[in-house]
């Protein structure tokens, strides 16, 4: 045994000597390694919606017409210096002259024509049309070399925002099945992919606008937020996306960031949920300010609605639910003495792994409405079963319910909450209101100040005469970053992360 | 002529009553003695557990969230520290003993008597009929335990039951093909020959000779798949498919505290080391009781101080 | 011996149809996949269109018609994670289980023949004692806990080795190591229990009693005769890694087929699920009809059934 023993620490010991470490020293190179926390399926542009694709791919490989600004909700020239609305239901894009795409092609109007046919084309599945135009007809026309007219049935108010989720793809680009490697117009392009270990972007030099201090990034994938973190400790990459707060220990290097996501528990308006006064009780018995800091990040704010403040028809008049317990029990006495069955079981749905530290939130929130006499019960739950318990079709003998829901609007705009949210026909909506119907409507055609103004109305109007669910934050996530490297996320980083805005410290 | 030495060793039948016999060749072992004592706190807390300490286990408090472990600043009750939640980690873990025991001793022994039935069918009858239990058993290997967990989960709710059967299901060729190898060793044997031919029954030769050479191997595995059980169930709640919340279980401890390892390890570390020690503790006991056992082996215990070869 | 073979591989085909078909209708019991396929606001058309377009809403027969005319040209169907053929994804999946599960349960086998078996020389001795707290502590520890706590002590600490990934030999040893603690630990018990009973038959006795001057001749025979526990428990170790090492995979990123199902069964991608299914349980009904071929080699008075 001693022999054994002394023989193993020699050649522990041995090796570590000859060990040339893998651990890089990356130092004074301009290229980086870049964590994600799930590998991609595929690769294709009509498919950057999803967030862990669109983050490797939109504006690094593959631009679009319009960019949104993540500060103010923006819509900025990208591919297309100016836009105008020609007729109610046509916009007339002006593109950007000569841009040309990684393989040569050049960008003109018969380019974008064939790119937006793609993304419709329903042999393809694309997801970005799954998402935007499945009750929406758009047909292109085009005008000349760098003029092409975009129509949509029915009439768009926002088409310019909508296309700046739309990637333009090289012509050559396989028009009827998803590509392996994507080509666009951007200043990096797609140089390989080995689709569980890495991908690897080269910088474009014939790019048509500034060049980016980052030559080459590496997407690597591993799941575990230790290993993530721990990589970057290393040096092993220099960003890590997305670790968990527990394994952001280093100030210096990690930075926590509003992501976008707002987190609220949505109610089935079924008895007792039917009653305002028991879902106002629901508001009025936690206490949010007591999980900031401790089970979530310091930095998570609370959430009056279901958008961040950049977005365009936040409400500035709404006020967090304060947090009364006596004005809870009341409110349960009266609904309880008016025979609304307050004791009733009511289950929480949750799914599992959601977000960090997502179990003891939901815990610590049933713990207090035990408190005031509601009768709760979390469930966690898988994936597929969540969707299917909120997504209408509901089932018929569905009883009153909570769902842990997160929401991320990072596209400037409320139109892309309210319908699907608020409207008796969105998908995930609980509400049947035909004012609120009518108003929504409306101000999806609205244009400027009076948009602005009538989503407000419509966000004061849920919070506050309908109250359909429990409020809670809008939510962080922390990247770890390698002080070799300057970079500052924002709430759009997860859904795409722009490498021209990294750049190194010299 | 002959020294006056006389060997001081005492027969059993000299002792006075038997329970004391026992005891004593415990003590002899101390180990297996440790063991013993370590098995009777688990019985105790499995037992009395949630009645003693069932309101502590779920009080939260978020003050003392994550409280490190090894101080008495926060009272007795906190010398273990304390969950993400600020919950008594000490409590949630006597607690838990029930729940985590009873899914341990009823998967294995569900298993191992699954197992063992069919196998001794298997092993002994032969034929087609062994030839269909045997691929039974292999497709039962093969069957991805999750997708088994994930279906009897969407079928039926999660619930000590349901998360028994799953467990038990996957554990069962493995008591299944042990017994069915020994059977088919033993079966060939010179005196099983005999007995079938002098025309003893099946049950007698199962019992009188191939049970006892399988069991200790039996009993190995099993102790040692107490231990693995308990880490599946672990498995099975970090991806929601086991115990939930509220519900305590030691797994599910361990699962929660998967996320904490670096900042907060004792959330982990105690329930692991429960489990560990549970383990090391049956097989210390089942190890002895081999020996006591086996009448060719009992000497190691009953003289003290002679040695061990 | 090679009719045998032949037979046993021809019942265990048949077994491999039927589990496959079992996983088949077993699989589509946990619901429709669309919606975790669509965004999660995409209205009501578009899931019914996905839905459609995939045939999730035919009858379970007609799903299954389709399902076994493919599987006549070996076609699985299309993984509808990745749009791409599932029996690749699922080949391109194995080797790194395979090589991962080779030199694990090999190093896990043999370490723990030698190290039960001078246990169980002198049982409660020393090395027993040492040996069988080491094994129990293996065999009992959270794999997780040991993956994690390896890459903070060896990888973060004191930088010998790389955190994860597959690159170098040195990417190996911590995930090899992870995986073969428990199996070995389990064996070693084994082999030990199994040992000294085979130690304490007749005809050990009588030769050690008798002052048979090589003891260790005696004792590789008593070896010999207590393998066929062990074979039966490293068969089932290797068979439960054979279906994938799901927790080495996840944490150090190793492209295995233990990551791959988990992902599929979550996002119930049918095909991968059951092209996975079959190339396991062909490996595992490989792997023992070997091992019941090793039982009639090892004891020639098994006849083999």
């Amino acid at each position: 045994m001693n022999f054994t023993g002394g023989m193993t620490g020699l050649l522990v010991v041995g090796l570590a000597a000859v060990t040339a470490t893998p651990a890089l020293a990356q130092d004074g190179s301009s290229d980086i390694k870049i964590v994600l926390t799930s590998p991609l399926d595929n690769v294709d542009p009509c498919n950057m919606t999803a967030g862990y694709i669109g983050g490797v791919l939109k504006q690094n490989v593959i631009e679009t017409l319009a960019d949104v600004q993540a500060s103010d909700s923006a819509v900025v020239p990208k591919l297309a210096t100016s836009w105008e609305r020609t007729e109610p239901s046509t916009w007339r894009f002006h593109l950007r002259e000569n841009v040309k795409f990684q393989d040569g092609e050049a960008l003109d109007a018969n380019a974008v024509v064939a790119s937006i046919a793609r993304v419709l084309n329903p042999a393809i599945e694309c997801r970005d049309r799954f998402k935007f135009f499945t009750n929406i007809k758009i047909t292109t026309k085009v005008v000349d070399k760098n003029t092409v007219d975009i129509s949509s049935e029915p009439a768009l108010a926002l088409l310019p925002t909508y296309l700046a989720q739309v990637g333009i793809v090289s012509p050559k680009t396989d028009m009827a099945a998803l590509t392996k490697k994507p080509v666009g117009t951007g200043p990096y392009q797609f140089a390989e992919w080995t689709p569980t270990e890495s991908i690897v972007l080269d910088r474009f030099d014939g790019y048509w606008g500034q060049k980016p201090e980052v030559a080459k990034a590496t997407y690597l994938f591993r799941s575990e937020s230790a290993l993530r973190a721990s990589m970057v400790e290393v040096g092993e990459a220099d960003i890590a996306m997305a670790i968990s707060q527990q394994d952001a220990t280093d100030p210096a290097m990690d930075v926590t960031y509003l992501n976008s996501e707002t987190l609220r528990m949505r109610m089935a308006l079924l008895p007792p949920l039917n009653d305002i006064r028991v879902r106002k009780a629901f508001n009025l018995s936690v206490d949010k300010q007591a999980f900031i800091g401790t089970i979530l990040s310091g930095e998570t704010k609370i959430a009056t609605q279901m958008m961040l403040p950049s977005i365009n028809g936040y409400s500035n008049d709404l006020k967090p639910w304060p947090y009364d317990v006596e004005q809870a029990k009341k409110l349960i006495a009266e609904a309880k003495a008016d025979g609304v069955p307050t004791d009733k079981e009511i289950v929480l749905y949750a799914r599992i792994g959601r977000f960090a530290n997502d179990e003891e939130l939901l815990q610590a929130l049933v713990q207090m409405w035990l408190e005031v006499g509601l009768n709760v019960r979390l469930q966690m739950v898988e994936s597929a079963q969540w969707l299917k318990l909120g997504s209408k079709p509901f089932a018929s003998d569905r009883q009153a319910l909570l769902m842990a829901e997160g929401h991320d609007n990072s596209y400037g705009d409320a139109v892309f909450t309210a319908p699907f949210y608020y409207h008796s026909d969105g998908s995930k909506s609980e509400l049947s209101d035909p004012q609120l119907d009518a108003w929504i409507t409306e101000a999806t055609d609205e244009t400027g100040e009076e948009r602005t103004k009538l989503f407000q109305k419509i966000n004061n109007y849920v919070a506050q005469e309908i109250v359909p669910d429990v409020m809670l934050f809008h939510m962080t996530s922390v990247m770890r970053v390698n002080p070799r490297l300057i970079y500052k996320p924002n709430l759009m980083t997860l859904g795409k992360l722009v490498l021209s805005e990294i750049t190194f410290k010299d | 002529m002959m020294a006056d030495t006389v060997l001081t060793v005492r027969s059993p039948s000299q002792e006075t009553s038997r329970v004391p016999w026992i005891l004593r060749l415990l003590w002899r072992d101390k180990f297996a003695f440790a063991g013993a004592v370590f098995l009777l706190v688990v019985l105790f807390a499995a037992i009395f557990g949630p009645a003693l300490l069932g309101k502590q286990a779920v009080t939260m408090n978020l003050l003392a969230r994550n409280a490190p472990p090894l101080s008495l600043d926060k009272g007795w009750l906190f010398v273990l520290g304390g969950d993400p939640l600020g919950r008594s980690l000490l409590a949630r873990l006597v607690v838990g003993t029930q729940n985590t025991m009873a899914i341990a001793a009823l998967t294995v022994t569900m298993a191992l008597t699954v197992g063992c039935l069919f196998g001794l069918l298997a092993g002994y009858v032969g034929g087609i009929f062994s030839a269909i239990i045997m691929r039974i058993s292999d497709i039962l290997m093969s069957f991805p335990s999750l997708l088994l967990a994930l279906i009897v989960l969407y079928v039926l709710q999660p619930h000590l039951a349901t998360v028994v059967f799953v467990l038990a299901i996957t554990r069962v060729p493995l008591y299944l093909r042990t017994i069915r190898a020994e059977v088919l060793e033993v079966r060939e044997r010179v005196f099983v020959t005999a007995a079938r031919v002098l025309g003893t029954s099946p049950l007698r030769i199962v019992f009188r000779h191939i049970l006892p050479v399988v069991a200790p191997t039996l009993i190995t595995i099993a102790t040692l798949d107490v231990a693995f059980v308990m880490l599946s169930e672990s498995g099975l709640s970090f991806l929601g498919l086991g115990m939930q919340a509220p519900d305590i279980t030691w797994g599910l401890m361990i699962a929660s505290g998967q996320n904490y390892l670096k900042t907060a390890w004792w959330l982990s570390f105690w329930p692991g080391l429960a489990i560990t020690l549970t383990t090391m503790s049956l097989n210390l006991v089942a190890n002895w009781l081999r020996i006591v056992a086996d009448p060719a082996q009992r000497w190691r215990l009953e003289t003290k101080g002679m040695a061990n070869d | 011996m090679l009719r045998y073979v032949g037979l046993r591989a021809l019942n265990g085909l048949i077994s491999i149809i039927g589990l496959v078909i079992l996983v088949f209708f077993l699989a589509r019991l946990t619901g429709d996949p669309t919606d975790l396929y669509m965004p999660i606001d995409a209205p009501i058309e578009a899931k019914q269109e996905f839905a459609a377009n995939h045939g999730f809403n035919d009858p379970a027969l007609v799903q299954f018609g389709r399902f076994a005319t493919g599987l006549l040209h070996f076609d699985f169907g299309e993984s509808l994670r990745q749009s791409r053929p599932a029996l690749d994804l699922v080949l391109e999946a194995y080797p790194t289980t395979l090589i991962l599960s080779a030199i694990s349960m090999t190093l896990a086998i043999v370490v723990s023949i030698v190290v039960g078996a001078l246990a169980a020389w002198r049982p409660n001795g020393v090395f027993d004692r040492v040996s069988s707290f080491i094994s129990l502590a293996g065999a009992s520890i959270p794999n997780f806990w040991v993956a994690i706590v390896g890459v903070l002590v060896f990888s973060v600490w004191l930088r010998w080795l790389p955190t994860s990934g597959t690159g170098t030999v040195w990417h190996w040893i911590i995930p090899i190591t992870v995986l073969f603690i428990r199996p070995c630990g389990l064996i070693v018990q084994v082999v030990r229990g199994s040992m000294i009973s085979a130690l304490s038959a007749a005809y050990v006795k009588t030769a050690f009693a008798k002052g048979v001057k090589d003891r260790s001749i005696i004792f590789v025979h008593a070896i010999r005769n207590a393998m066929l526990p062990v074979i039966t428990v490293a068969g089932d170790q290797a068979a439960g890694m054979i279906n994938g090492a799901v927790i080495v995979e996840v944490v150090f990123g190793f492209p295995g087929i233990g990551k791959l199902m988990i992902d599929s069964i979550s996002f119930r991608d049918f095909a991968v699920i059951q092209a996975g299914v079959l190339v396991t349980a062909i490996a595992i009904f490989a792997l023992n009809i070997l091992i019941d071929i090793a039982y009639a080699m090892l004891d020639p008075r098994i006849r083999r059934v």
